[in-house]
């Protein structure tokens, strides 16, 4: 019972997850900052963002329904925290069950389906079209990132997150055999993180905040934290299925090739956005349905034929 | 599905100066739009009606904050003109050199808001970089980044020492290293091309039909640029290439500005390596004669056009300015049909506003 309670709250769950959220979002933003001849912020700014975040007021314009606007950053925040719940770290497992890899994709899928309720539940125009934006974009990504993910599965014969992982100490990292499915799934995940160049439905220039813009205070870090857990709980996820340590008994040698490569991980997410421009969602869904999808079906063809 | 209107401005994270829009729009489609100006009017003209031309100049300096030297070029110029008297050599050479150098500035800052609009934050950071050093050099001749003062009725109010001369050519000469490599990225970046090649084409009797002037135009293949077509020295002395393209897309506007930056950096070597000893400024008297007349320079944006009436006192009867922002505005209710939403802001950079200089 206390140890459900503490690995809910403190590790692998709140806590840690926060606490990576904040870390990677600051290497990101550092990492960005020297791509573009920046200094960038100092290492507590990710931290001191949301404090401010959450001092703020609380404005709610008029018209908009409370308790959909107050639920929906709650909801999708517990929901990517529960998807962290079923990954291993460094092969540390807490929860697993055969399965959860689907369940994991059903709930890093919340976040985008609240921003797109958030949307169109506020009263703003720019949230409106972000809402729109956020839907039309998550069809473009959501099905090449399925497919390509299924490849470590069907390569491992399970379906579970930790499984899969456990597979790889004996076949070597999948992304050896799938260098395609990684990149289409790296893909993917900058898709459902809306980031840089995938930002479409919160693209400043264009829609103003998109979805979030009249979002403030408290509501806005909640957000702004669901974003930083789904990009943590992301990482660790294509770690695992691609990534897989190799074989040490040291378990401090094994974290820190983990953390090596959630660094990696965040290096490639940062190298992207500092080099791609942002698409147009019509652009983006051609690139998914006539380029991502014909290539993820190709390495899944590629993978079943191998293990047959 | 539905039409709905969307405000762009007065304040959009789009626009650095006001000017409000609203934009029909279906899905992500574009149905059209419509412009209102007049936020940033500050009645300059009638201003400079009750104010020596000696305070003019300094007046007409704040009409824009980007191409302020060309502003008080173009108005000495035609002050100049009715006084019949004529700048020597030396001052001519560095009025047109802080000119060239305002473009490259200008146009620097432009391509950067661009990849700014299309997501390429760090081409904006790298460009705007680069942008620093010309500001370093103006500041180096003028003493002020942006508002330079350089300018008086009957040429320059400072000359420029040997040091001074010779850190500039060597600054030149540093900047002009320094944009090719950022130039060469604008020019052959696959993303920025395949957000910009097609967008918005405007074609040539399009640009003739609303007076367009400056790159715009040059980017739909109509040949026009003041510095060849009607210099004042000492542009008639120097071979000022003109550039066109004939697609009159926002791929086109862009080029255009890439190989006008490096056509003005060639233009200040020029510049430089020809620049005459002498005095830079000959007296002028306080006093115009009566008569009117018209001058015209090449600003960064276009073809800026100075009117001007003497009755024969020390204040201008009247001063009417045409800057070239304020015609390709009058094209952009036009541009702003079946685009895409995502092309608004591509389109608004396209045409580089100055909301500023429109509005005086």
């Amino acid at each position: 019972m206390l140890r459900g309670i503490l690995s809910l709250l403190i590790f692998p769950g709140l806590a840690f997850q926060v606490l990576c959220g904040l870390i990677f979002e600051w290497i990101d933003r550092k990492l960005l900052a020297r791509f573009q001849r920046r200094v960038g912020p100092p290492w507590y700014q990710p931290a001191a963002d949301l404090v401010k975040l959450f001092s703020k007021e609380d404005l709610m314009p008029e018209g908009v329904y409370d308790l959909v606007e107050v639920l929906l950053p709650l909801i999708s925040l517990s929901a990517v925290l529960t998807a962290g719940l079923y990954i291993p770290i460094a092969g540390f497992t807490s929860f697993s069950f055969e399965g959860d890899l689907i369940v994991i994709q059903f709930l890093m899928s919340v976040p985008t389906l609240a921003y797109y309720l958030a949307g169109i539940a506020s009263v703003g125009i720019y949230s409106f079209l972000g809402g729109g934006r956020s839907i039309l974009q998550y069809f473009s990504y959501e099905v090449p990132l399925l497919i390509a993910i299924s490849g470590p599965a069907v390569m491992a014969g399970s379906w579970s997150v930790a499984q899969i992982s456990q597979a790889q100490l004996g076949m070597g990292p999948f992304v050896i055999f799938q260098p395609l499915g990684f990149i289409l799934a790296v893909v993917g995940l900058i898709g459902k993180l809306k980031r840089d160049p995938l930002d479409i439905p919160s693209a400043s220039t264009e829609v103003v905040g998109g979805s979030l813009t009249e979002f403030s205070g408290a509501k806005l870090g909640f957000w702004q934290l669901t974003m930083n857990v789904q990009a943590v709980v992301g990482i660790f996820l294509l770690v695992n299925l691609y990534l897989g340590w190799l074989n040490f008994t040291a378990p401090l040698v094994v974290v820190g090739i983990f953390l090596l490569e959630c660094l990696l991980m965040v290096l490639v997410l940062s190298g992207a956005s500092a080099i791609f421009a942002r698409l147009r969602i019509d652009q983006l869904a051609g690139l998914g349905w006539k380029i991502l999808v014909p290539l993820s079906l190709l390495q899944l063809g590629f993978v079943i034929l191998m293990g047959v | 599905m539905n039409k709905i209107s969307i405000p762009i401005g007065p304040h959009h994270p789009l626009l650095k100066e006001p000017l409000s829009m609203r934009i029909d729009i279906s899905g992500e489609r574009v149905l059209g739009g419509t412009l209102r100006l007049g936020y940033v009017h500050r009645g300059i003209e009638k201003m400079a009606q009750q104010r020596t031309y000696i305070q003019d100049v300094h007046l007409i300096e704040r009409i824009c904050g980007i191409c302020s030297h060309v502003h008080t070029s173009t108005f000495c110029l035609a002050v100049e003109k009715l006084l019949e008297i004529e700048v020597p050599p030396r001052g001519q050479y560095i009025r047109a050199l802080l000119c060239e150098l305002e473009r490259v500035h200008s146009h620097l800052l432009w391509l950067g808001i661009l990849a700014k609009h299309v997501g390429l934050d760090t081409v904006f950071m790298h460009t705007w970089h680069d942008r620093e050093l010309a500001l370093d050099i103006m500041e180096g001749i003028s003493g002020g980044r942006v508002s330079h003062a350089a300018n008086q009725i009957g040429g320059m109010r400072f000359d420029l020492s040997p040091e001074q001369e010779e850190l500039v050519r060597l600054n030149v000469e540093k900047l002009k290293s320094q944009v090719n490599g950022v130039l060469d990225v604008i020019e052959n970046e696959p993303a920025l091309r395949a957000r910009t090649q097609g967008v918005a084409p405007v074609s040539a009797d399009m640009i003739r039909a609303y007076c367009v002037v400056g790159p715009v135009a040059r980017a739909s293949g109509v040949d026009v640029d003041m510095r060849r077509d009607d210099p004042w020295p000492p542009y008639d002395q120097l071979d000022v290439r003109v550039i066109t393209r004939p697609e009159g897309d926002a791929f086109a506007r862009t080029l255009i500005r890439v190989l006008e930056t490096r056509e003005s950096l060639r233009l200040c070597e020029v510049l430089l390596e020809n620049m005459p000893d002498g005095p830079v400024a000959v007296r002028s008297p306080r006093k115009v004669p009566a008569g009117e007349v018209v001058t015209r320079s090449e600003a960064p944006r276009g073809e800026v056009l100075y009117y001007l009436r003497s009755d024969g006192s020390d204040k201008p009867a009247r001063v009417k300015v045409r800057t070239p922002t304020l015609a390709v505005l009058s094209l952009l209710p036009e541009q702003l049909s079946a685009i895409h939403v995502a092309d608004i802001p591509v389109v608004l950079a396209g045409i580089d506003l100055c909301i500023a200089c429109a509005d005086r």
